[in-house]
């Protein structure tokens, strides 16, 4: 069988950190096309990697390559993306599928359009954990759901190639569109769609370091999201049910907390998949990218598709909106001197 | 005064050190109250979250490239140097602190900037005396690589002043504290809650600390008042505190935390009664660092290695004073909240000579000439100073 062929679109932090690393040891699919707009980053993982042809244009690839992983800075995800499938090329599009829900659409069009598989690096969604979670709820094992409750931070250090990350129209905001995909899809998919939300950040003018959703959910529970990139939070999410209480880290191979209700019985540990737990990070992002490459083959929805990797997105979007300004008291001096910040809030 | 001085609004600024704390600060405050236009040189953008939520112009760079420098600089008119060695060996931090310092004033020359403020420190006096401090006290060696090689730094600082005629304008900053303050925040915060913390003399000595917006106060001012240009100024609170007041404030809101009052004499004898003993070289040479710089303290402080070495270190204290020690440790109990498990897990640190000094002293620094010349007013006392700083504190979760 012919292997499949893929390049990669964008070789930052992600790229030489994971989807090398990974695509590399399939034995599927062959890279053979690096891009890059900065091409001796591009030229420099092409020789470590051995993939041929190297680029600094994202349509040098088209009928170059059968597939495609989009890794490039969020404002470009969707409209790289739509070319792509347009002719005909698979995509795997990391987080967040898009800045807007209208973007969602037309990349779902696009691939319905063509044929051409469509997923979205949601890549928790992978995770052993988050997948017993999703058990756990579904089988009610914890009851109704009444709340939630997420707090995640680290004061950030994920080494980025670029200041991309930190430009508004580049990243499109800040840690609530970078993590927040992850963490409001998993709170989505584990507990049903929401009703409402009130959310606060501190961007000023910029983009947020730090961020807190207040959200009210389908199924009547309610809870609050808070993320952070200044800080080092819990790290866990918390979710309280009628008959218990489960908590599980936010990293890679987390601790699991089962605790039933009225009683300090606790349950603690991981969890394995036949009884081997995931080693490295790489092992589950392996996983995201055997599931894409099996949904070409076998011409399958991917397990998390446009429409799945829409609904953070559309979450994302309503919270800008609605943004109003966090109470941090020791940012602003009293006293009409300093009272410049209303003018200063976008 | 009022005539003599310059508005920043719509001016380009460039803040080295802007990732830190005080660069961080001033960076929020440029753009809130005199909606200044802000480049920051950064060195590593994974520092950058904070500034990132303002609407400013970041350029990556290293004040030791010559290079980086120049092109940060161009096209500013005002330059704030707030950057720097806080890491690495003594070679390293004394490139950053003279050579980074040399480079932004040959850049700021070059460029024809209008202004710089360079942030000097309380330390270039070397070990303080009791009594008052104004700025005619003598600038004096001390041994500590920061302190000598930020002497240094405002030695090159004097010499663009007198040689070529840049309007230099030099802060001595106290011990800044608040949101964010690395040294004197983050760090005695987790000293609280992994030691015992030693008060010299029972805290008497004095703390001459600045609220960290009164300090940035004093930084713009020293960029727009004509009359701060060539000079140097203390910045300080309006007094002194005592330490035991200072870090009381921080006990307070960890709620459990205890200290421990040592006399200066014991510490002193602990001291040389520790280095008469035979430990194994590289464990004491380790915990020499270690007790020599709070600066480098903080970083370190972070890895469960310095737990173990610290916790070490108090098998050095001779058996006597640790028994004295627990003794204080159990009797103070009775009046704080009942004492949990850990907090008699908790070690002590053995102190250097020079840290014992500099808790025990008395010196009480004085501000009229900022006061004076630049128009400062600190605006903060510790109570109010400390409870911003705890508000802060909780919502860091570092409670
Ligand atoms: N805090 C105090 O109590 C106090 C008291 C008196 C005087 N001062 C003076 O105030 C100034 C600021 O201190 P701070 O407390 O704000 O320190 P800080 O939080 O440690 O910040 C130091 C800043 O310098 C930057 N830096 C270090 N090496 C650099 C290099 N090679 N090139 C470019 N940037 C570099 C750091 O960048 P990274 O973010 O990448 O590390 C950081 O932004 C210093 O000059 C210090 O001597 C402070
Ligand atoms: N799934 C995850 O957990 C995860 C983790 C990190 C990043 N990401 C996502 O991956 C994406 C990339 O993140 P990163 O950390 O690698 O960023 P990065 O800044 O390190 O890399 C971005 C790369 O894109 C290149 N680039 C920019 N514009 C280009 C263009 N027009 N054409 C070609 N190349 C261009 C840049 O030169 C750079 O090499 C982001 O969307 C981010 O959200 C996902």
């Amino acid at each position: 069988m012919n292997k499949l062929k893929l390049a990669i679109v964008g070789c930052g932090a992600i790229t030489q950190g994971i989807h090398l690393p990974v695509t590399a040891l399939s034995n599927q699919v062959e890279v053979t096309v690096l891009v890059d707009k900065f091409l001796p980053r591009a030229h420099e993982l092409a020789d470590k990697y051995g993939v041929p042809v190297v680029a600094d244009e994202y349509r040098e690839i088209i009928g170059k390559a059968d597939a495609a992983i989009v890794s490039l800075p969020n404002y470009l995800h969707a409209p790289v993306t739509i070319d792509l499938l347009q002719h005909e090329v698979h995509v795997l599009v990391e987080k967040p599928m898009a800045l807007k829900t209208s973007n969602c659409d037309e990349m779902i069009e696009a691939a319905s359009n063509t044929g051409a598989v469509l997923a979205v690096g949601l890549v928790r969604r992978f995770y052993g954990s988050s997948q017993f979670v999703k058990q756990i709820v579904e089988n009610g094992l914890l009851g109704n759901i009444l709340g939630f409750d997420l707090r995640e931070g680290i004061i950030f250090r994920w080494a980025v190639a670029s200041d991309s990350m930190f430009r508004k129209e580049a990243a499109g905001g800040g840690v609530l569109v970078d993590i927040g995909p992850h963490a409001l899809d998993l709170l989505l998919w584990w507990l049903g769609g929401y009703t409402s939300v009130e959310y606060y950040d501190d961007a000023m003018g910029g983009v947020e370091a730090d961020c807190e959703l207040h959200l009210r959910l389908q199924c009547g529970a309610s809870g609050v999201v808070e993320l952070s990139r200044t800080r080092n939070l819990r790290n866990s999410w918390i979710i309280r049910g009628e008959r218990g209480t489960l908590e599980v880290g936010t990293g890679f191979n987390p601790l699991i907390r089962l605790k039933t209700k009225n009683r300090d019985v606790v349950l603690a540990g991981r969890v394995a998949r036949d009884g081997v737990a995931d080693k490295t990070i790489q092992d589950v992002f392996r996983r995201q990218f055997d599931d894409f490459v099996d949904a070409i083959l076998s011409h399958r929805e991917p397990f998390v598709p446009g429409q799945e990797g829409r609904r953070a997105v559309e979450l994302v979007e309503t919270c800008y909106a609605l943004r109003q300004p966090s109470k941090q008291p020791w940012m602003f001096l009293e006293g009409p001197r300093h009272g410049a910040l209303e003018s200063a809030l976008p | 005064m009022r005539s003599t001085q310059f508005d920043l609004s719509g001016k380009r600024v460039l803040v080295t050190g802007g990732t830190g704390f005080i660069g961080g600060r001033l960076v929020e405050r440029l753009v809130l109250e005199h909606k200044a236009d802000v480049r920051v040189l950064v060195r590593n953008f994974a520092r950058a979250p904070r500034i990132a939520r303002f609407p400013i112009e970041m350029v990556q760079g290293d004040v030791t490239r010559p290079g980086d420098v120049e092109r940060a600089v161009s096209g500013c008119e005002v330059v704030f140097h707030c950057a720097y060695g806080n890491q690495g060996n003594r070679e390293m931090q004394r490139l950053v602190n003279v050579e980074g310092t040399r480079n932004v004033l040959a850049a700021a020359l070059h460029a024809r900037v209008k202004r710089v403020v360079y942030l000097s420190t309380l330390m270039v006096y070397g070990t303080t005396p009791d009594g008052d401090l104004d700025e005619v006290a003598p600038r004096r060696y001390s041994g500590n690589i920061y302190a000598d090689s930020k002497l240094d730094a405002e030695r090159i600082a004097f010499d663009y002043i007198e040689k070529h005629g840049l309007s230099v304008a030099i802060l001595q900053p106290t011990a800044v504290y608040g949101p964010f303050a690395p040294v004197w925040a983050v760090d005695v915060l987790q000293r609280l809650k992994t030691e015992h913390v030693i008060l010299v003399n029972g805290g008497d000595g004095l703390c001459n600390a600045v609220y960290i917006d009164d300090a940035v106060s004093a930084i713009l001012l020293a960029a727009v008042k004509e009359s701060a240009v060539g000079e140097a100024f203390l910045i300080s609170g309006e007094q002194p505190v005592t330490w035991r007041d200072f870090y009381g404030g921080y006990a307070r809101m960890l709620g459990t935390a205890e200290m421990v009052s040592v006399s200066a004499a014991e510490l002193l004898k602990a001291h040389y009664a520790q280095k008469r003993r035979k430990t194994k070289g590289i464990l004491r040479e380790t915990l020499s660092i270690l007790r020599e710089d709070p600066l480098i303290r903080e970083r370190l402080l972070r890895t469960p290695e310095v737990v173990l070495l610290t916790k070490a270190g108090r098998s050095l204290l001779p058996k006597p004073i640790r028994q004295s020690l627990k003794r204080r440790i159990g009797s103070n109990s009775r009046t704080s909240r009942p004492q949990v498990a850990s907090e008699r897990e908790k070690p002590l640190r053995p102190m250097s000579p020079p840290t014992v000094q500099f808790y025990a002293a008395k010196t009480r620094v004085r501000i009229g000439k900022a006061k004076r010349m630049l128009g400062y007013q600190p605006a903060f006392d510790l109570e109010s100073g400390m409870r911003l700083t705890e508000q802060w504190a909780r919502w860091a979760n570092l409670l």
